[in-house]
C-alpha cells in the first residue's frame, strides 16, 4: 500500500498530511485507513504538542472518494464507518488540532476541518456539505457541526447542501481563521507555535472539559450516524444520483 | 487604603455600578481586589434580594485594562494562592450568574484569564474598541476549565476556539463568537451606552427578568453547580501541578525583566 498519509514531527508540532493530490485528497478507503491509524498513533506521543491536519496540493480534501467504489455499496458503508472512527480519533487527541484548509474542504473533508479545534482557511476556499445534493446523508459529520456552530445554523447548512466560500465559512463559524492564501502557512504555524507553548497537562484538562461539556464523548452517537449514512448510501436514491453524477 | 473597587448605587437603588479601579496593577485580581469584589457582590446580592422593584448590575473598569487576571506575583510568592484565587473567582462568577437581575459588563480594555471569566458571568457584554478577550493561561500551566460553563453559555461551540486560542480576540472577533453583544466604536461613549442599556433593562418586569435568567441558566448549563464544581477542581488541579509552578515561575521572571 502506498503512503497516502505522511507524518512529520518537528519541535512538538505534528503535521499529518493527506497525499493524494491528483484526486484533491479525496478520502479513498486506503487514505482514510491510514489517516485513522496515523491519528490514533499520536494519542500516546508525549512529545507532540499540536497537530496540523493538511492536504498536499491545491486542495485540503474533496470528500469521500465514492466513485472508486462505485459498484460496491458495502465498501461505501465501510468508508463511512472509517470516517466516523477517524473523526472520533481526532476529537480524542489531548492536544490542540488545526486543519489547514486550502482549496476545497467538501463533505467528509469539511467534516475533518470542523472536528478539529481550529480551521484555518482563505477567502476563496470552497467548503461545505453538499451531501444531500447527492442523495447522501451527512450524519457522521453533523454532530461535529452542531457542536461547533449550534443546532439552528447547522440545520440550515446541512439541509441546504451546496458549498460556500472560505470567507462565508469563516463568517458562519465553521472555520476559526481566514487569511489570504499566501499567508495560510505562516498563520497556521503562528497558531501552532503559540499553542505548543501551553502546558500539556493544562491543555489536556481544557480539552477534556470542552469535550465533556459539548458532548463530544458520545461515541455511540457517531457510530450510529455512520450506520444511518451507510444505510442511505446503499439505497436506490443515493445510488441513482451518484451514478448520474459520475456519468456526467 | 483606597478601595480598589467602587460600588455606586444609582437610580434610587435600582442600578448597582461596580467599577474595578486599580490601574497601577491593570485591575489584577489580587487578594485586596477579591476582598473588595466579595464585599461589593455581597452588598449587591442583599440589596437586590430585598428590593421589590427592578435591579440591574453594571460591571465596569477604569484604566488601561478591564482586568488582567490573577495577581501572578502573589501566586509566585505563595503557591497556595492560586487555589485560593480560583475558589474566589468561581464564587464571584456564581454570584453574578445567580443574581436574579441582569448583569451588564462594559469592557473598555483587555479582559484576560480571570478577567475574561468575570465577563462570561455577565448577561450582556458591551465592548469598546480596545477590548480584548483571552485565556493566556495554558502558558502558565493553568487550565481555564473554570470558565468553560459560562463561556459556553455565550459562545456555544466557539468556546473550543476561544479557550485554546493563544492570541487575544479583539471586540469584533469576540462578537463573532457571541461573547460580545455590542461594540461601541467611540471609547468615550462606552460608559454612557452601558448605562443606557442598563436602564433599558431596568424598564422590564423584574419577576420576568429573574425568571428568564434562571431559565436560561438552566438551559445553557452556565449555572450548573456540578459542572462549576468539577471545572473549578480541574483548574485547581492544573494550577497546583509541578508543570504550573515551573511555567509560572518562568513567566513571572520574564515579566520582571525591564522592557
Amino acid at each position: 500500500m502506498s503512503t497516502l498519509v505522511s507524518l512529520d514531527i518537528t519541535d512538538g508540532i505534528a503535521r499529518v498530511c493527506m497525499r493524494r493530490p491528483e484526486a484533491r485528497n479525496a478520502l479513498s478507503r486506503d487514505l482514510i485507513t491510514q489517516l485513522r491509524s496515523t491519528i490514533e498513533a499520536l494519542q500516546s506521543r508525549a512529545d507532540v504538542r499540536v497537530v496540523i491536519l493538511e492536504g498536499d496540493g491545491k486542495s485540503f480534501c474533496a470528500g469521500m472518494d465514492l466513485k472508486a467504489v462505485a459498484t460496491d455499496p458495502v465498501a461505501m458503508g465501510d468508508m463511512l464507518r472509517a470516517l466516523a472512527e477517524t473523526s472520533l480519533a481526532i476529537r480524542k487527541l489531548p492536544i490542540p488540532t488545526i486543519a489547514k484548509v486550502q482549496g476545497a474542504a467538501i463533505g467528509g473533508g469539511c467534516g475533518l476541518m470542523v472536528v478539529c479545534d481550529f480551521g484555518v482557511t482563505h477567502p476563496e476556499a470552497k467548503v461545505g456539505y453538499p451531501e444531500v445534493d447527492l442523495g447522501i446523508c451527512p450524519a457522521v459529520v453533523a454532530p461535529w457541526l452542531v457542536k461547533k456552530i449550534g443546532a439552528g445554523p447547522a440545520r440550515a447548512m446541512l439541509l441546504l447542501g451546496g458549498t460556500m466560500s472560505g470567507a462565508e465559512g469563516y463568517a458562519k463559524g465553521i472555520a476559526s481563521h481566514c487569511v489570504p492564501l499566501d499567508q495560510l502557512e505562516s498563520a497556521t504555524m503562528a497558531l501552532a507555535t503559540g499553542l505548543a507553548k501551553g502546558g500539556p497537562l493544562a491543555i489536556r484538562e481544557t480539552k477534556r472539559w470542552l469535550s465533556v461539556l459539548d458532548g463530544s464523548n458520545d461515541d455511540a452517537a457517531i457510530r450510529e450516524a455512520a450506520e444511518i449514512s451507510a444505510r442511505i448510501i446503499q439505497g436506490g436514491e443515493a445510488q441513482e444520483r451518484l451514478a448520474k453524477l459520475w456519468r456526467s | 487604603m483606597d478601595r480598589l473597587i467602587s460600588h455606586e448605587v444609582l437610580d434610587d437603588g435600582a442600578l448597582h455600578r461596580i467599577t474595578l479601579r486599580d490601574d497601577t496593577r491593570r485591575n489584577a485580581l489580587s487578594q485586596a481586589m477579591f476582598d473588595d469584589l466579595d464585599a461589593a457582590l455581597a452588598a449587591v446580592t442583599t440589596a437586590v434580594a430585598r428590593r421589590q422593584a427592578a435591579s440591574c448590575v453594571l460591571l465596569s473598569a477604569t484604566g488601561r485594562a478591564f482586568c488582567s487576571g490573577f495577581d501572578l506575583g502573589a501566586c509566585v510568592a505563595d503557591p497556595s494562592m492560586m487555589g485560593s484565587f480560583l475558589q474566589r473567582l468561581s464564587a464571584a462568577v456564581r454570584c453574578l450568574r445567580s443574581l436574579p437581575c441582569p448583569v451588564v459588563a462594559a469592557v473598555q480594555g483587555p479582559a484576560l484569564a480571570g478577567g475574561c471569566a468575570l465577563v462570561t458571568a455577565c448577561d450582556v457584554v458591551i465592548a469598546g474598541p480596545a477590548a480584548r478577550f483571552a485565556y493566556p493561561v495554558h502558558r502558565i500551566g493553568l487550565s481555564p476549565a473554570i470558565s468553560l460553563p459560562t463561556l459556553r453559555g455565550h459562545t456555544g461551540g466557539g468556546a473550543r476556539t476561544v479557550a485554546l486560542e493563544p492570541e487575544p480576540l479583539d471586540a469584533a472577533a469576540a462578537r463573532a463568537q457571541g461573547l460580545v453583544h455590542e461594540i461601541v466604536d467611540d471609547p468615550t461613549a462606552l460608559d454612557a451606552r452601558a448605562l443606557a442599556v442598563s436602564r433599558q433593562l431596568l424598564s422590564k418586569g423584574p419577576q420576568a427578568m429573574a425568571s428568564i435568567k434562571r431559565w436560561m441558566n438552566a438551559h445553557d448549563g452556565s449555572c450548573d453547580l456540578a459542572a462549576l464544581d468539577a471545572t473549578l477542581a480541574a483548574s485547581v488541579a492544573t494550577g497546583s501541578s509541578d508543570e504550573s509552578s515551573a511555567m509560572l515561575a518562568a513567566t513571572w521572571a520574564a515579566m520582571q525583566k525591564p522592557r
